[in-house]
Order: C-alpha cells, then structure tokens, then sequence
C-alpha cells in the first residue's frame, strides 16, 4: 500500500509500549519526550489511514469490499485515536496504573494496525 | 482507597474501554454488514458491547451513581460470559459466528472471563469505608 510506513508503525506502538512500561517500573509521569514520539506514531498512522481511504475511494483494490474495508478502516481509525486519548488518560493521575494503561493502548495500536494489514490481505 | 480510577483502576478502566471498543464496533460491522448470518451471536456482541461501556463509565466514576452502574455491568458480564460460554460450548449451533463471549471469550485471550472477576475483586477492595 505504502511500502514499509505499516511496519514502521507498528514497530513504532511497540516502542511507545516497551517505553511506558518502563516509565510505569520508574514511577515517572508522560513528559515531553513521550508526548514527541507518540505525536509521531499517531502522525505516522494516519498517514496510512489516508492512503487506505484512497485507495478505496479511488477504487485501486477492487478486491476490497463492503465488511473488509469497514473493518480495516475501523481498525487503522481507532487506531488513531486510542493513542492520544490513552496519553490523556495517562496525563489525568501520576501512578505505575496510568503508565500500564498507555502501554497497553500502545500494544493495542500496534495490533490494529497489524489486523488492519491483514484484512487488507497485505500481510498474512 | 475508595476511588475506583486511581491507581491499578487507571489501567483497568484502560482494558474496559478497548473492550467496549472491540465489542461495539465488531457487532455494528457485523450487524450492518451479515446479520442475517448469526443474529443472535451478532446482537449478543452488541449486548456485550453496551455492557463493556457501562463498566468503564463505572470505574472511570462518570455519571451520578458509578459505583452502582459498575457494579451491575460487571455482575451482568460475569454472568453473561458464564452462560453465553457455556451455552456455546453446549449447543454451538446456537452461536454459528463467535461473540466475544462465546467460548469463554477463547478469541480474545480469555480476558471477558477474567475481566468481571477482576472488576469484582476492585470494587470490593476500593469499596468506601462505612
């Protein structure tokens, strides 16, 4: 679809989570740095969701109807916003709890966007 | 400690939420798309869905009586994993498409059967002092 941005992303949530676990281990709260690179990762996927949403717009995958394409955007469109609301979340309490629940919105971004591929029939 | 979204609450509202998500957006999908095909699996996703919204409004103490609205969310979950599980695992003709409750929730790492219980065993431990 977009050459390797997909896997860039995904690699990119995973990073967030490994990292806000280890804010969650030292106690720390979301700071600048994290708020960067989480700017980043959500920047980076909707740049994938605007070219899957061109490519059906634009009909350039015929094969890509109906469910598959609702469920694909669905997943790469959550994907989007689970990032900053979790980051908001996180923002509202200093505690380990805060940090573990932005981890696991960023594993979950990592795998929507992994289901996303796959609906997509770009990855297996 | 009584505030049922501070501490190991933030991350458990957290999981709640991406449930209610998860079990939303799949029934829409499939109740717009095929519902035809398993109306009773799709509309028991749909269930489920309000019901994971229900708790995470709850634990995140939205509204004017989280605690009770929490409360009854979970206990409907716990009871509506147990029986949909075990009817599915019964009768799985009843269920020709997986909700997220079928099987005990085996499609989704078995998280809908340990949810309620750890949604139970918070309300309890951050129940206020009377």
């Amino acid at each position: 679809m977009i050459g390797p941005l997909p896997t860039a992303v995904v690699i990119g949530g995973l990073v967030l989570a490994v990292v806000a676990l280890v804010y969650a281990a030292l106690n720390r709260i979301p700071d600048w740095g994290l708020l960067g690179v989480s700017g980043l990762v959500v920047a980076a996927t909707v740049v994938v969701l605007v070219a899957a949403t061109f490519q059906v717009v634009t009909g350039r995958d015929p094969d890509l109807v109906g469910e598959e394409v609702a469920t694909a955007l669905g997943y790469l469109l959550t994907a989007v916003l689970i990032v900053p609301i979790g980051f908001a979340w996180a923002l509202g309490e200093r505690s380990r709890g805060s940090m573990a629940a932005f981890a696991l919105v960023c594993l979950t971004h990592a795998f929507l966007v992994v289901r996303a591929m796959q609906v997509w029939g770009l990855w297996g | 400690m009584s505030s049922t979204k501070s501490g190991f609450g933030r991350a458990l509202v957290a999981v709640y939420a991406l449930f209610a998500v998860a079990a939303t957006a799949r029934s829409l999908v499939q109740l717009g798309f095929k519902a035809e095909e398993a109306p009773v699996a799709y509309t028991l996703s749909a269930i489920a869905g309000l019901v994971y919204i229900a708790a995470t409004i709850g634990l995140a103490e939205v509204g004017p009586a989280p605690r009770r609205t929490a409360w009854a969310a979970v206990v409907f979950e716990l009871v509506g994993v147990l029986s949909v599980g075990t009817l599915s695992v019964v009768d799985s003709e009843l269920f020709p498409d997986a909700t997220v409750w079928s099987g005990y929730g085996q499609g989704y790492g078995w998280l809908p059967l340990v949810l309620p219980f750890v949604g139970v065993w918070w309300l309890l431990r951050t129940r206020p002092a009377r």
